[in-house]
């Protein structure tokens, strides 16, 4: 018999979503349309390219989903499928092919886990993933990919097409619409690229969440050493070493900079208000931390800052949280 | 069989800070301002639909006109009585039905409005029809006042048949008194919903005297999901019966403990079919029986079954069109219901 474990959460469903731009009718026109062919095109051919990687996971008596992504047969999943590290699991190729698997280190916190493929010298079909977190905008078209219920050899991978419709921290939400067995499956860009891991869902239909790569280029390592992580912010993600906070102008200003830190060695200093990471606009101080925090330890970024009346652009290399900060 | 490992919900507080504005409903995939550059290619879909309706004015499935003289097609297992329905059509238009054959095999009915000319009838492709992974697809919702759009997001294939149930687990031992114990009900199963409880004894299907589980049970599988079967049973002694209408095995096995987040419920039959071809359009179970379209305006073929939460059956054109063009030249002549 076929058994969900779906934990309903009624009140949850009540969740009001705040309307952003609407689109009046003198806007509509026949342009929707070549849009969706150009969707319709970008993800027929990215379905050839990504499927081998796509696969279904075995474990107990419970089935979901995960995606390969490196050579060596790393698989991104969802820590609900995962559970616990070393447990073993089995691996549904795209063909049908099982094969053995062992759970690594996961994110209890933001429900991101690591499989590791048993056979590691082989060279396994994978997909990149997407360090542009924050690129992942609502709005923007995405596809994911799974098998609902299970793997079916004669259905194949499931696949549902729709737009991302909100960005946090550490999750997308989108009207791509899962259902149980998804769990661990991947969300593309139309780059072909992991943005998502599909996490959990709400009854609405456009109540489809997905892990977003932030919490695993944050925790990474810990993850690859089969840590479990439990605090929220913990992790080998972006460490700038500022105190930040929103002035009386409403913009993100600096008020303290640590001694050592990667902010102190790109010559930030306390009084400078932060206008863009990259080519983000800066404009509230969660959307700057979480920015920072979503790319790795390591990335080199572009802050643009406004010193009194002079603009100036600061190259900072991100560095890992120190220890003691860890929660 | 095995368990789905299911989405699960997480609490999370900070962590579920928004980064950026929401996006609002008019801006997703099946908002307003996609769908107003898409309606207005696809006339005819919206034309080629009527609701079929209870006598209460309840919608119970949607129509496709196969010929202006008022022939249509519909979901056979939504309408085991279609001819006690009116099918009701553009803005305040409706007949009553004259109900011609019935394909079990495929699910379908072929029937006419009566007194009925001049509605607009699909003309299904029946060559040409790409029908690719990530291909979009429309269907007119709503008797054909509004479209959704979806992708092809299966391989096409045969759906095998798993029979009807009423969703009850039976005593396996015999019961003393002639009969067979219910010992559990599936959630809002057809035995819940006609009113059967978990220790109702069974005496009787449709006159069948029934004697053992595994009579009952074969009893049972014979029918069709959406069938009505009668049940006689006895309750604390007292003789009861009650009119069951049954639902598709798979359904039921699916949705036992409940909570199928299925959006707007699944249908009847979702199994045993020749050939479907797999989407994921925002339909509901009323849903079914509505033509689906390519962009460009090709019918390929008919929505038969909503079967869980990312999935929609259709039956492409190809398997049924040739045995329905017969069936309407056959009844056209002579004509049998031109009076109303």
């Amino acid at each position: 018999m076929l058994h969900r474990v779906f934990i309903s959460c009624r009140y949850l469903a009540a969740f009001v979503l705040v309307a952003g731009l609407s689109v009046g009718r003198a806007e509509i026109s026949r342009a929707p349309l070549k849009e969706l062919m150009s969707v319709q095109s970008d993800v027929q051919s990215l379905l050839t390219q990504v499927r081998p990687a796509v696969v279904a996971i075995r474990i107990s008596d419970g089935t979901a989903s995960g995606v390969i992504i490196n050579a060596e047969g790393l698989i991104l999943t969802a820590a609900h499928v995962a559970e616990k590290p070393g447990r073993e699991v089995r691996v549904v190729l795209d063909d049908g092919k099982v094969v053995k698997g062992t759970t690594l280190g996961l994110d209890k916190t933001t429900d991101a886990a690591f499989i590791q493929l048993q056979e590691k010298e082989k060279v396994w079909p994978h997909v990149k993933l997407s360090r542009d977190v924050v690129k992942a905008l609502p709005g923007t078209w995405c596809f994911a990919l799974g098998h609902p219920g299970g793997f079916d050899k004669e259905r194949g991978v499931v696949l549902r097409v729709g737009k991302i419709i909100r960005q946090t921290a550490n999750s997308l939400q989108t009207d791509c619409v899962l259902m149980g067995g998804d769990s661990g499956g991947p969300l593309f860009n139309l780059k072909g690229e992991v943005i998502g891991i599909h996490s959990q869902i709400w009854e609405e239909r456009d109540h489809n969440m997905h892990v977003s790569m932030a919490p695993f280029l944050r925790s990474w390592d810990e993850m690859k050493s089969s840590q479990v992580v439990r605090v929220w912010g913990t992790g080998s993600g972006g460490y700038l070493g500022a105190a930040i906070d929103v002035n009386a102008a409403g913009k993100v200003e600096v008020l303290e900079v640590l001694e050592g830190s990667p902010a102190q060695k790109a010559g930030l200093i306390a009084g400078d208000v932060v206008e863009a990471l990259e080519t983000q606009p800066v404009n509230s101080a969660a959307q700057f931390s979480n920015a920072v925090r979503a790319r790795p330890a390591g990335d080199e970024i572009m802050l643009k800052v406004l010193r009194g009346a002079a603009a100036r652009e600061l190259r900072v290399k991100l560095a890992s949280r120190p220890k003691e900060d860890e929660g | 069989m095995k368990a789905s490992a299911g989405l699960f919900l997480l609490f999370l507080s900070l962590a579920q800070a928004d980064t950026r504005p929401t996006l609002s409903q008019e801006e997703r995939t099946n908002g307003a301002h996609i769908l107003g550059g898409v309606q207005t290619t696809l006339p005819a879909a919206r034309a080629a639909v009527g609701q079929i309706k209870d006598a209460k004015g309840k919608a119970v499935s949607t129509a496709v006109w196969v010929g202006s003289d008022g022939y249509f097609l519909t979901k056979a297992s939504e309408v085991p009585e279609l001819e006690k329905h009116r099918i009701h059509w553009a803005k305040d238009k409706s007949a009553a039905i004259r109900e011609i054959q019935r394909l079990n095999a495929h699910d379908l009915v072929l029937a006419q409005a009566v007194g009925v000319s001049g509605v607009t009838p699909v003309k299904f492709e029946m060559s040409n029809t790409k029908t690719a992974y990530g291909q979009w697809l429309a269907a007119p919702v709503k008797g054909g006042s509004e479209i959704r759009i979806g992708v092809i997001s299966a391989q096409p294939r045969k759906i095998q048949g798993f029979g009807a149930a009423m969703g009850i687990r039976m005593d396996e031992q015999p019961s003393r008194i002639p009969g067979v114990r219910i010992t559990g009900l599936a959630e809002e199963s057809p035995a819940a919903a006609a009113g059967l409880k978990a220790g109702d004894l069974i005496t009787a299907l449709d006159g069948k005297p029934a004697s053992d589980m595994k009579q009952v049970s074969d009893l049972i599988k014979s029918y069709q999901p959406g069938d009505y079967i009668e049940v006689k049973f006895s309750r604390e002694g007292k003789p009861r019966s009650a009119r069951v209408r049954l639902a598709s095995r798979m359904k039921i096995m699916q949705n036992w403990d409940g909570e199928d987040f299925a959006n707007g419920g699944i249908s009847l039959r979702t199994d045993n079919y020749a050939r479907v071809i797999q989407h994921d359009l925002p339909l509901t179970p009323l849903d079914m029986g509505s033509p689906l379209f390519d962009l460009e305006g090709h019918a390929l073929g008919i929505n038969i079954a909503r079967v869980d939460r990312v999935t929609t059956f259709a039956l492409p054109a190809s398997v049924f069109w040739k045995k329905i063009e017969p069936l309407i030249e056959a009844d056209r002549h002579p004509p049998k219901a031109m009076k109303p």
